[in-house]
């Protein structure tokens, strides 16, 4: 049929091809997949006459206009279209070998292809394939870019691209696909702060005990005994002494109702089924009315990573409220209440600089606080070795020994065992 | 359970050379060295004579530790050394305070007595205290002003002394020592199987079935020897516990001294560490509450423990001992907000502690949830990975309302709960009624990550110890790695814990670190033994180079380490404390003079006296250190 007017049949063709393209343009976007099927609902090609589809998708995928896509089993599942101008770009490479270098990169979107992969797919060597990089740089097609999972690749992107959160990190690399650590480390502090704030009770000086206008307390103002309203730690013993031998605690004297009681500002923990600890969304939307990260967008996903970051850290905590996933700070009575930028200003003057930026002082337990937790030679230690606990200088220092022998004369040091009788301490015996 | 390691076997042996001195000490490290071994294997083992080594395993017997047994005809004694004994003899100070804070300075004296004679006849125990007060009672009449005398016995009579023991009995702090409390626990066991095959399955066991029923009957006949020790206190009890004879009396009486049945003076008690662990772990606990939320809380918990505790007579439960039959579980102990209300003290202020909440910020139905069944593990971790802030696979149709879940008219308890104002204004803090400050601060410690109570019933509240101790385990294991590794080591260990195993190359984008501050914080953790790594090859070659590496935590092995770690470090205290005593030889040898002792300041030199004074400060120091070391092996291996 092609033979018998072929230059009939290609002007036919031509304009098919230009009335498909069109119509294809018309329904979708350039990543909708056509089908065969949907190609010929869309009316262009007369009487359902298959031949002339194939002829005409043929010759729309020569012009690069059309891209076949092939499903995981490697059959021929659809099209995509290709806007005319990336199109050009193919039409004006010179060889097929740099066309399906570009090919590749294209394909790639925007997390970008490793030169390496290139060469395998295209099945090139590296000297052909350095031309082709050369051609395809010359037109400005395509640009080298690093990521931040394989920083030591030889990576390249469309040029016309921006990569791809996953090649960059988001928001949390520099331009050089760094670690944004000091970005990262206020912006931690910040969120840490709305918290604190929002999930613990920060109960300011001086409020009374009751609030105004609750009823006056019976028989005298109900106190707790002075350590608890302190805020200080009460021992354990005082605790579990109660009631079995009913302990002389003072009640306080019936107080005259007008006696306001000091509390400290300290955070208090929220009572149990509290609505409104913070979540991500509200922290997303509190990091965006504050208005600090101008040149970068955070959305929640990278909000949720900071806060995870935190619960890692160990401190703030997941807290479930009926079905509401908040957030809250652990031991909020030991909060320290400096806010997050004064403690900041106050690092950088040098002052309580071994404070972690978030959290509390790391705490001690009996076994971090002896010398031997820190001991470089403790798996070496053993009475009768060459390092012993009987001539350990860790414990003396510990002890307070160590110092004092420095400064003493030797005879009296600890260690002075030059018994000498002649100094008979004692006084004689009656 | 305590492995006999060599870091343990030495620490044993300076345990029990510190309290008994050196020749028990000998031949308890030699029964740990050589296991089961006669008297005459002993001799030959430490070339000692054999009335001194008598002697030593008098000692060690008298303080409980050591077992032994006899085969049947057979003419030698076996003995084997009592681990757990040797090594709770570091928990005495320990015992002995939180003794003396819950149950009075009396009960604290008859307790040290009986550590430092170890088991006791209570007879001779009533002897030496008659003497005593006798002593007493003569400096009394030689006073100058008899009626202004004060005696410094904590104990002034003997009756005193008798409800005092009744007092300790009943709360199980010490219990009989009777024909079978020497016989080693293995031998038990055996004796138990053997015992039951022969009376239940003479034919032998064959069968699940059977397996099963031979467990139940194993349990239970292991339960009756460990109930022989409580038969003193099943006697008090029938005559009624000291509370309810108390209440029957109508009286508030301290101790009615009076109304407590004699004692057999030939009974020889001793002390029951097992219970004394549950009350050491209760006030750990409280500790815990205190740290997490606030002393108000942790004082309300401690009373919830302390209630429910009561009957509890070990930390944990013997697999094969305490395995029941579906149908006699022993149930759930609870304990009801009104019975905690009536145990608080009126001093406390129970509206502290707590912020103030209004009224459209609370979720009554949320706060309230009754979990009548403890949670399992598993659902734990499933709940903390579930993401996002609304999950509706969750909870089901009773929370279906989130809104308007502030009933108005909610009722509390107490009989003081009046809240009923018509209109309430829903933007002013809550006032509650005493009750239900009570029960804020309960759903507070209900509602925690770390699981304190569970709110098994409206108004009923449980505690699954095992959850909030795998809680506090965790946070100290945790505070171990933050000062190894620092708050960064912390983040990485946990992200770990939370994700399971994962590629080096993997942690920069979920820990936000640099790569190399990673590598150097993981190595350091690897060494400390807080992290393991697996090689996973991608080929068959296993190319390293190719392989992947994939990090990962074992909360065991951590907990293993720790616990290793803390051994030696105790040992190690020991060794320093031996050797500062050797240094200050000179000075003590005075000190031990009997016309010195007691009387050093005056009849010591200046410079001795310093040095003696230093001396006692360090002694101090490293003992306390031993002691807050055993804090934290006690939370990991034992609570």
């Amino acid at each position: 049929m092609a033979s018998v007017k072929p230059e009939n049949d290609d002007a036919k063709i031509e304009i098919l091809k230009n009335a498909l393209y069109d119509a294809i343009i018309q329904h979708g976007s350039d990543s909708r997949l056509f089908s065969q099927s949907d190609l010929f609902d869309l009316n262009v090609i007369p009487n359902g006459n298959l031949p002339l589809l194939l002829r005409v998708i043929q010759a729309l995928t020569n012009d690069k206009l059309l891209i076949g896509v092939t499903n995981n089993q490697g059959i021929l599942a659809g099209w995509r279209y290709r806007s005319r101008e990336d199109a050009k770009k193919y039409t004006s490479l010179p060889d097929e070998t740099t066309v399906l270098v570009y090919q590749a990169i294209d394909e790639a979107g925007n997390d970008g292809i490793w030169k390496r992969t290139i060469e395998n797919r295209v099945n090139i060597t590296d000297a052909v394939m350095k031309t082709c990089i050369k051609i395809l740089e010359q037109k400005g097609y395509i640009a080298s870019m690093r990521s931040v999972e394989n920083p030591n690749r030889k990576m390249y992107i469309r040029a016309d691209l921006r990569p791809s959160d996953r090649a960059t990190g988001g928001p949390w690399f520099n331009e050089n696909g760094e670690l944004d650590d000091h970005f990262i480390q206020e912006l931690q502090g910040i969120v840490f702060e709305f918290i604190k704030e929002q999930g613990a009770y920060h109960q300011s000086k001086g409020a009374s005990s009751n609030n105004g206008s609750l009823k006056p307390p019976k028989n005298g103002a109900v106190t707790a005994s002075p350590s608890v309203v302190a805020g200080t730690k009460r021992p354990a013993q005082e605790m579990a002494s109660d009631n079995v031998t009913p302990t002389a605690t003072p009640v306080k004297p019936a107080a005259p109702a007008t006696r306001v009681l000091k509390k400290p500002e300290i955070y208090l923990p929220r009572p149990a089924g509290y609505k409104e600890y913070p979540t991500i969304p509200t922290i997303t939307q509190y990091i965006h009315d504050l208005g600090i990260t101008s040149n970068v967008t955070l959305g929640e996903s990278d909000i949720k990573q900071l806060v995870d970051i935190l619960v890692y850290d160990g401190v703030v905590e997941k807290i479930k409220v009926g079905k509401r996933l908040g957030y809250r700070v652990i031991k909020p009575t030991k909060q320290c209440l400096v806010p997050y930028p004064d403690r900041a200003k106050q690092r950088a003057a040098g002052i309580n600089v071994d404070l972690p930026y978030t959290g509390l002082y790391p705490e001690s337990n009996g076994l971090t606080e002896a010398p031997c937790a820190k001991c470089p030679v403790f798996s070496l230690c053993e009475e009768g070795g060459t390092v012993s606990p009987s001539n350990c200088v860790y414990f003396l220092e510990w002890l307070g020994l160590e110092k004092r022998k420095k400064g003493e004369e030797e005879g009296e040091a600890v260690n002075g065992v030059n018994g000498d009788l002649k100094k008979l301490a004692v006084g004689a015996p009656p | 359970m305590i492995s006999v390691t060599k870091t343990v076997a030495e620490l044993l042996s300076l345990i029990i050379d510190e309290m008994y001195g050196e020749l028990p000490s000998r031949i308890f490290s030699m029964l740990l060295k050589r296991g089961r071994s006669t008297a005459h294997d002993l001799e030959q083992a430490l070339e000692m004579n054999k009335s001194k080594l008598r002697h030593g395993l008098a000692v060690l017997q008298q303080y409980n530790l050591l077992y032994w047994h006899v085969n049947a005809g057979a003419q030698h004694a076996f003995y084997e050394a009592n681990v757990e004994n040797a090594y709770n003899l570091i928990r005495a100070g320990k015992i002995l305070e939180m003794i003396g804070a819950s149950y009075g300075g009396p009960a604290k004296d008859v307790m040290q007595n009986l550590l430092l004679s170890g088991q006791t006849r209570i007879g001779d125990l009533v002897a030496a205290y008659q003497e005593k007060i006798e002593l007493d009672n003569k400096a009394k009449e030689a006073a100058e002003d008899p009626s202004s005398y004060k005696s410094p016995l904590p104990v002034k009579d003997t009756s005193t002394l008798n409800s005092v023991i009744c007092r300790l009995v009943e709360a199980d702090l010490v219990d009989l020592v009777h024909h079978n409390s020497f016989e080693p626990p293995d031998d038990i066991v055996e004796r138990a199987k053997k015992e039951v095959t022969d009376k239940h399955f003479p034919t032998g066991i064959r069968g699940t079935k059977a397996k099963i029923e031979f467990d139940e009957k194993l349990s239970e006949r292991l339960r009756e020897f460990r109930s022989e020790s409580k038969a003193l206190k099943r006697k008090l009890e029938q005559n009624g516990s000291a509370a309810k004879r108390r209440k029957l009396a109508g009286g508030v009486g301290l101790l009615d001294a009076e109304m407590d049945p004699a004692l057999d003076l030939n009974q020889v008690i001793r002390i029951n560490y097992e219970k004394c662990m549950v009350d050491l772990r209760n006030r750990r606990l409280v500790q815990y509450a205190a740290d997490i939320f606030s002393d108000t809380t942790s004082y309300v918990y401690a009373e919830v423990l302390k209630h429910l505790t009561k009957d509890i007579s070990r930390c944990r439960l013997d697999p094969l001992v305490d395995r029941y039959k579906e149908d006699d579980k022993p149930a759930q102990l609870t304990v009801t907000t009104a019975e905690i209300l009536d145990r608080v003290k009126t001093s406390l202020d129970l509206s502290l502690g707590l912020g103030k909440i209004t009224r459209e910020k609370l979720s009554r139905r949320a706060a309230e949830t009754i979990c009548p069944y403890p949670p399992t593990k598993n659902v734990i971790i499933g709940e903390a990975e579930v993401q996002g802030d609304a999950s509706s696979d969750e909870e089901g149709p009773e929370q279906s309302t989130d809104d308007e879940d502030f009933d108005s008219d909610y009722k509390p308890n107490g009989i003081n709960g009046v809240n009923g104002q018509a209109k309430v204004d829903k933007s002013k803090p809550i006032v509650f009624s005493r009750p239900d400050q009570l029960r804020q601060h309960l759903l507070l410690l209900a509602e925690s990550n770390q699981k304190f109570v569970r709110q098994c019933a409206k108004d009923e509240w449980t505690v699954d110890f095992e959850l909030v101790m795998d809680a506090m385990r965790e946070s100290e294991i945790d505070l171990a790695i933050e000062n190894t590794a620092g708050q960064r080591g912390l983040r990485l260990v946990r992200i770990l814990r939370a994700n399971g195993k994962l590629d080096e190359k993997a942690l920069p984008q979920v820990a936000l670190l640099p790569k190399n501050e990673i590598q150097r914080t993981m190595h350091a953790m690897h060494e400390a033994g807080f992290l393991n790594i697996q090689e996973i090859p991608r080929e068959a070659k296993a190319d390293v180079k190719k392989s992947f590496f994939l990090w990962y935590t074992d909360l065991n092995r951590a907990q293993q380490n720790i616990i290793n770690k803390s051994y030696k470090t105790m040992s190690h205290c020991l060794q320093v404390l031996e050797t500062l005593r050797h240094k200050e030889d000179e000075v003590l040898a005075h000190t031990k003079r009997s016309d010195v002792k007691g009387h050093e300041e005056e009849m010591l030199k200046a410079e001795f006296f310093q040095r003696y004074k230093r001396f006692l400060q360090c002694e101090k120091m490293l003992l306390s250190q031993v002691m807050r070391v055993d804090d934290l092996v006690a939370v990991l291996r034992d609570f």
